[in-house]
């Protein structure tokens, strides 16, 4: 049973980080840490989003750039074409993508381990070639520009603000869905597939309907992710929104923190987004700030293969008193052991 | 005498284009009561309950549960019906806690008062579930586990209980556990079909067994006479090489 006393630091804790949260637009010193908090934010966002199949079912999806790529050419194309709200295209482009990835999820979730890694790799690269080549609608090589949101006389540090913000409230919104799932039959259900998926199925868990929904929900808020970020950047471009490299670095940041974890994605972001900028600025142009990226990826591999979130809370319960794996016990008490 | 609760009649069966495992085994469980298969490797043990908990589909014959032909359906199907089938090995969710693992075997039970009753029945002949119901499943003994997987497997009140080599792998407490645990199910009112290789063991607790071999029933009876019969050993142990 959880303690008063842990339900209080989890509490403080959560209302800690809303506060930072809010708060962050006005500690950053310049405009630049700004966006890179916006940058940051928007990984959290993808990888929290990519946590609801990655996390809750164990099928590994390096192929999620296809949904925030879709979700960002939707809501770009959507205003430009149809003249659509900016807001209400946010939303209608996640939810094309939403429906886009029911047929998708039938036929990749067929497979599992390793083809379904590459299926899903598979159509990145074929979204890419499409758009890419499809320049009449997409824009092709040369990009597509997304207009802005907000009238022009909102500033460019004022715009960062409010899409840190913005940002954030999707964030709020996708960590509360991943909490009442975890804590629902449904949870459950995914939690057994995650651990066997044939077991699951002869306890009469619906394998099938289940990892669906999953990749559904989680291919819905990836594509907010990519719609948002779309709005706020003003720009796309099919190399960068359809890349492996994309949908990687959102299954290192969930690993990184723990995918099991429900803040184990946000935290693996902040890590991999603050690693990404600090060696960016360190080694400017050159390609060291990739290197620096695979070295962290092996000491994960190596040291925390849980994740940071699991690895902390393994070592905060090893020196709570009483948890120690060599304590003193008195006669009765080890007498009563041996009888058990 | 009251009629067999599940039956197996006639019984082909095999895996792929391979030749057939079965070969025309019949098995009866009454009611109420432990039948225990023993046999060699190879002799057809498992197979039997894969059948019977349709997870293999029977080549030829039939299977009956409560009077009712359920040859051919699927587990999901045979679970509902009251059918519940302990895989081989540790087959607990390591990952989840142990009262997930209990819960999951009510998946299909939507009856959330019905659920409480039989978290709080199951609790009751498994101590270790109560105690230990927040600890995750992987973190618990050998024996441990097989306790939470019988729990598990009664979550759905089921009618038959198939449980493929309980004590395997385990240390002669943690076996001798197991078996009072069985005998437990059966005081209960469920009927078990037990494939053992303890095979001694078993009998001593069994009301009926079945010696095997090469996938069919070569001996069968009370499991008290069967103990004490000459060709237990010519069967199960095999005969040496000339």
């Amino acid at each position: 049973m959880r303690s008063g006393s842990e339900t209080f630091v989890k509490a403080a804790g959560l209302v800690g980080l809303a506060g930072l949260v809010v708060a962050f637009p006005g500690l950053a010193s310049d405009p630049f840490v700004l966006s890179v908090g916006v940058v940051i934010i928007s990984y959290a966002v993808l990888a929290t989003a990519w946590n609801f199949v990655g996390g809750f079912t164990g099928y590994i999806s390096l192929g999620h750039a296809a949904y925030s790529g879709l979700g960002g050419y939707a809501t770009g194309l959507l205003i430009l074409r149809a003249d659509v709200n900016p807001w209400v295209a946010l939303l209608l482009g996640g939810l094309v993508v939403a429906v886009l990835a029911v047929p998708v999820g039938i036929a990749a979730l067929r497979v599992r381990g390793a083809s379904f890694v590459i299926v899903s790799i598979a159509l990145v690269l074929v979204l890419l070639l499409v758009f890419q080549s499809w320049e009449s609608v997409t824009g092709g090589s040369d990009g597509l520009r997304v207009p802005r949101p907000f009238d022009a006389d909102v500033l460019r540090p004022e715009q960062h603000q409010r899409f840190f913000h913005l940002h954030a409230v999707l964030l709020a919104v996708m960590l509360l869905c991943w909490w009442v799932i975890d804590r629902s039959r449904f949870g459950m259900g995914l939690k057994a597939i995650r651990e066997d998926e044939d077991k699951a199925r002869s306890l009469g868990v619906p394998t099938v309907r289940y990892k669906l929904a999953a990749f559904v929900v989680s291919a819905f808020f990836t594509a907010l992710g990519g719609g948002l970020y779309a709005l706020w950047f003003g720009f796309l471009d099919p190399i960068f929104q359809f890349s492996i490299l994309v949908g990687s670095n959102m299954v290192l940041m969930s690993l990184l923190g723990g995918v099991r974890s429900l803040f184990g994605p946000l935290v693996g972001a902040v890590v991999v987004g603050y690693a990404t900028e600090f060696f960016k600025a360190q080694y400017g142009d050159t390609q060291m700030h990739l290197v620096a990226m695979g070295v962290l990826l092996a000491v994960v591999v190596l040291f925390l293969p849980d994740g940071i979130i699991p690895a902390v809370r393994g070592l905060l319960a090893r020196l709570r008193p009483g948890q120690a794996s060599i304590r003193e016990v008195t006669q009765e008490e080890l007498a009563a052991e041996v009888r058990r | 005498m009251a009629a067999d609760l599940l039956e197996l009649v006639d019984v082909e069966a095999g895996y792929g284009r391979a030749a057939l495992v079965l070969r025309g085994l019949t098995v009866r469980v009454p009611p109420a009561s432990v039948v225990c298969l023993v046999g060699p490797n190879g002799a057809g043990k498992s197979t039997v309950l894969k059948v019977a908990s349709g997870l293999l589909a029977p080549r030829g014959g039939r299977i009956v549960l409560d009077g009712r032909d359920v040859t051919g359906r699927g587990p999901q199907s045979l679970l509902a019906a009251g059918l519940s089938h302990v895989l081989q090995g540790h087959s607990v969710f390591p990952e989840m806690t142990v009262g997930e693992n209990v819960l999951l075997g009510a998946y299909t039970v939507r009856d959330k008062v019905r659920v409480a009753e039989r978290v709080d029945f199951v609790r009751t002949l498994f101590p270790v579930v109560g105690a230990r119901w927040d600890a995750l499943a992987g973190a618990l003994s050998g024996g441990q586990q097989k306790q939470v997987e019988f729990a598990r497997s009664l979550m759905v009140s089921p009618r038959v209980v198939l449980l493929d080599e309980p004590s395997m792998g385990l240390d002669p407490k943690a076996t001798a556990t197991v078996f009072e645990q069985i005998t437990r199910m059966r005081d209960a009112g469920t009927a078990v079909l037990l494939v053992e290789q303890n095979a001694r063991r078993a009998l001593e607790i069994a009301d009926q067994g079945c010696v095997l071999d090469l996938g069919r029933v070569h001996l069968s009876g009370p499991a008290p006479a069967l103990l004490t019969n000459p060709r237990l050993g010519d069967l199960y142990l095999g005969h040496p090489p000339p």
